[in-house]
């Protein structure tokens, strides 16, 4: 077989004038006078039955490398996602975390207000504490989701103006001045319209991403490549066995059995991950998130609480409000397994608070500041930490369980990847063994 | 020929297969990207605009109140219905302001409420139950005045609140028991600062609480860009954070806001309305009305008024002058 005459003009070498007829093979150091040569050798090596032979070997070596990638390459799309979920519920956790402590900083700030004089050091401290946290907090979470930046930014903003307005008030109270009393209910406001939509966006735009990631964290649908490449060796050994009449080659069916061996640990360790990844979801993560909305509620009902009695008689806004977080609150509480210790503690900050609002509506506005601020037993301010300190607490461990399971989870996915390349690359051997084997015997 | 026709499909199999393969790495290598989180959308609050208040209804009895009983009766002699509930209830609720100084406002140090309208409330509280603190203050903006009277939410209010001819239509009130003037209050950075009048504020953002005589009068001024805050001292947050450059209102209340903020004046200019301040009441409580103003009427008479006057406003606008003369017989 003469090599092809119609020699392609993309070959032609940078430098050859265009148009300049190309030579035939007399100039063999051109990659046009080359190629045929390749060519030559290419098609005397795939020539005939052991051409054929090894061309399909080479096609059986990719397979088994294909099914090879696919499986590392999906055991660790899969770790990936697990990953991304961890710091995505992290995010989720920081993002809340702020929001709980802008409101229960409020709530101090309002309730320290409505006791009069100058506030106490103790409730000095928590606002200052909680307001500390939502600093940390703020430049925490935009290092870790830059997605986040621009709001987080705003929000920023927002909690520095409120942060001022609050240090007007003060100031302006220790002076004995009504105008601080302004600036707080401006503050407050203004938290409420302009801060707590922003971080609400935050906390609901990363939980669509956790989502998200543990909808991807099974990956296993990468493994049909795997399949494939699979019944192509099969194939393969099927159409060996026809062509040589030899029904068994040990080495092509010792490769063969490895790769299923392979594709089955990937799958069954992905799909283990994916339902543990998917327990997370529905199980601590769900509480985390659960318990996180009844904290937030819960210091928004103290903050509307103070409000409704600051506002003395004409806080009829603040009250609707407390109500709309109880029912959050026990709406949530519901959900909860294991809450009845929960619903026992909130039950009695809600029984303080129906006196407070009875003693407060039957005229007796300083008695319901009294038992508003009171740290006694059956006061609303000792109910209600008792709550709020109980309600973070297993949030927190709820938050912390979620993110060390999933970190947990994608632990070893590296090496089942590594060990699945292996097995590839040992399956691919066995194939050039196998069909090597049967070339040489058809000579 | 014939096995370059099998082999070039082969090689693009085996492109195709290779191609596969490069995306299926790069799927799985690639970092994923988040949309940026969104803004939540703000809808700006609606600005006030400035609609002028239909024009006042005018008439010339506008502090005209309803003759007082010839003497206080005793809790038992009152059969009125009205009186009688507020007796059973045991208190007397009465809508005020938290944030007039000196005449209605929150003591920080306290949290307790104090001022002239404070007292006066005090002193029917007083005269119904023997007890000036059988009383339940209930803190109302401006604007709440007549609507809570209307739905008997409070039994009276005591919050600086002029008698006009408008008002009357709406609801009760009782004889005048105090008179006070709009004035205008100013940063004392203004050029010629004591002398301005109103119409001298050009372009001015001035502020005055909504639901007042003193946003109506602002209004028909030209001049001026209003502003509005629920309550005075609302309009005197705005002027420090640099929102307004001077506040409307009566005298009183301007002296309330300058002695929270040395950095303002009120102006000499001459008070631009006479303010003739009445206890609001439902406009059917008429035996109330007439009560109340047989209390005002003793408070007056034996120097109790003047020295709840001297007690807050003596500081700011001097010793008392002698009390409004009401006008009865509505």
């Amino acid at each position: 077989m003469s090599a092809p005459t119609t020699n392609v003009p993309v070959a032609v070498p940078a430098g050859t004038p265009s148009g300049a007829p190309t030579g035939p093979p007399a100039h063999p150091r051109t990659i046009a006078g080359s190629i045929p040569g390749a060519r030559t050798v290419a098609s005397r090596l795939l020539h005939g039955t052991p051409g054929r032979m090894r061309l399909y070997g080479l096609l059986g070596v990719i397979a088994a490398v294909l099914l090879g990638a696919a499986s590392a390459n999906a055991l660790l799309a899969s770790q990936a996602a697990v990953e991304r979920a961890a710091n995505n519920t992290a995010q989720v956790v920081r993002a809340q975390s702020i929001h709980v402590d802008l409101l229960r900083a409020d709530a101090v700030a309002t309730n320290a207000f409505l006791v009069g004089g100058l506030e106490s050091a103790d409730s000095r401290a928590k606002y200052q504490d909680a307001m500390s946290r939502v600093a940390s907090g703020l430049a925490e979470a935009a290092a870790a989701q830059p997605a986040d930046g621009k709001a987080l930014g705003q929000l920023s903003i927002h909690v520095q103006t409120y942060a001022a307005l609050v240090e007007q008030a003060r100031s302006n109270n220790r002076l004995g001045l009504p105008v601080g009393a302004q600036y707080l209910k401006q503050a407050s406001a203004g938290l409420r319209s302009e801060a707590i939509p922003i971080i609400a966006q935050v906390v609901e735009s990363n939980e669509g991403r956790s989502q998200a990631e543990f909808d991807r964290s099974n990956s296993s649908l990468q493994l049909l490549v795997g399949v494939a490449a699979l019944l192509g060796l099969a194939a393969l050994a099927v159409w060996l066995a026809k062509r040589t009449h030899r029904y068994l080659n040990p080495s092509l069916t010792g490769a063969i059995a490895l790769l299923l061996v392979t594709l089955f640990v990937a799958a069954t360790q992905i799909t283990s991950v994916g339902t543990a990844t998917r327990d997370v979801a529905r199980g601590t993560y769900q509480r985390a998130v659960t318990l996180a909305d009844v904290t937030t509620a819960a210091n928004d009902a103290r903050a509307n609480e103070s409000l409704t009695l600051i506002s003395r008689g004409s806080g009829k806004a603040n009250e609707d409000a407390w109500g709309a977080n109880r029912k959050q609150v026990d709406a949530s509480l519901v959900d909860l397994s294991t809450s009845s210790e929960l619903r026992a503690l909130w039950g009695r900050y809600v029984d303080a608070h129906v006196s407070v609002r009875g003693l407060d509506d039957h005229g007796r506005w300083d008695g319901a500041v009294k038992l508003s601020t009171s740290t006694a037993t059956n006061g609303a301010a000792n109910t209600f930490n008792a709550f709020d300190t109980r309600v973070t607490q297993l949030r927190n461990d709820a938050s912390e369980k979620t993110v060390s399971t999933l970190q947990g989870l994608a632990g070893n996915a590296g090496l089942f990847a590594a060990l699945t390349a292996l097995a590839a690359l040992l399956a691919a051997w066995l194939v050039v063994r196998g069909v090597g084997q049967r070339i040489e015997e058809y000579r | 020929m014939s096995t370059r026709a099998v082999r070039r499909p082969v090689g693009r199999r085996l492109a195709a297969f290779a191609t596969a393969a490069g995306l299926l790495a790069l799927a799985g290598c690639s970092s994923v990207t988040y949309a940026e989180t969104p803004l939540p959308t703000t809808t700006p609050p609606k600005p006030t605009t400035s609609t002028s208040a239909a024009p006042a209804p005018t008439c010339d009895n506008a502090t005209q109140s309803y003759d007082p009983l010839p003497s206080l009766p005793s809790r038992g002699e009152i059969t009125d219905g009205t009186m009688r509930n507020i007796i059973t209830k045991g208190y007397i609720t009465v809508g005020v302001s938290a944030d007039t100084y000196l005449f209605g406002a929150r003591d920080p140090f306290t949290g307790g409420l104090e001022g002239f309208d404070i007292d006066i409330a005090r002193a029917v509280a007083k005269a119904i139950f023997g007890d000036p603190s059988k009383i339940q203050f209930r803190v109302i903006t401006a604007n709440d005045r007549i609507p809570l009277l209307q739905d008997r939410s409070v039994d009276m209010v005591a919050r600086n609140m002029s008698m006009t001819c408008g008002r009357w239509k709406d609801i009760g009130f009782s004889a005048e028991y105090y008179r006070s003037g709009q004035k205008v209050l100013v940063g004392k950075n203004l050029p010629d600062a004591e002398n301005l009048a109103l119409a001298d504020l050009k372009g001015k953002r001035v502020c005055a609480p909504t639901g007042t005589t003193s946003l109506t009068k602002l209004r028909s001024i030209n001049g001026p860009t209003v502003v509005t805050a629920a309550n005075h001292t609302g309009c005197l947050v705005l002027f420090q954070q640099g929102k307004a450059d001077a506040i409307t209102g009566d005298d009183t209340v301007l002296a309330g806001l300058a002695a929270q903020d040395p950095n303002t004046v009120i102006t000499k200019a001459k008070a631009i309305t006479t303010e003739p301040y009445g206890l609001g009441l439902n406009k059917a409580d008429v035996y109330l009305a007439r009560y109340v103003n047989r209390v005002i009427a003793d408070l007056e008479a034996d120097g109790e008024w003047k020295a709840i006057y001297n007690k807050w406003l003596a500081g700011p606008l001097g010793p008392a002058p002698a009390p409004p003369t009401p006008v009865y017989g509505r």
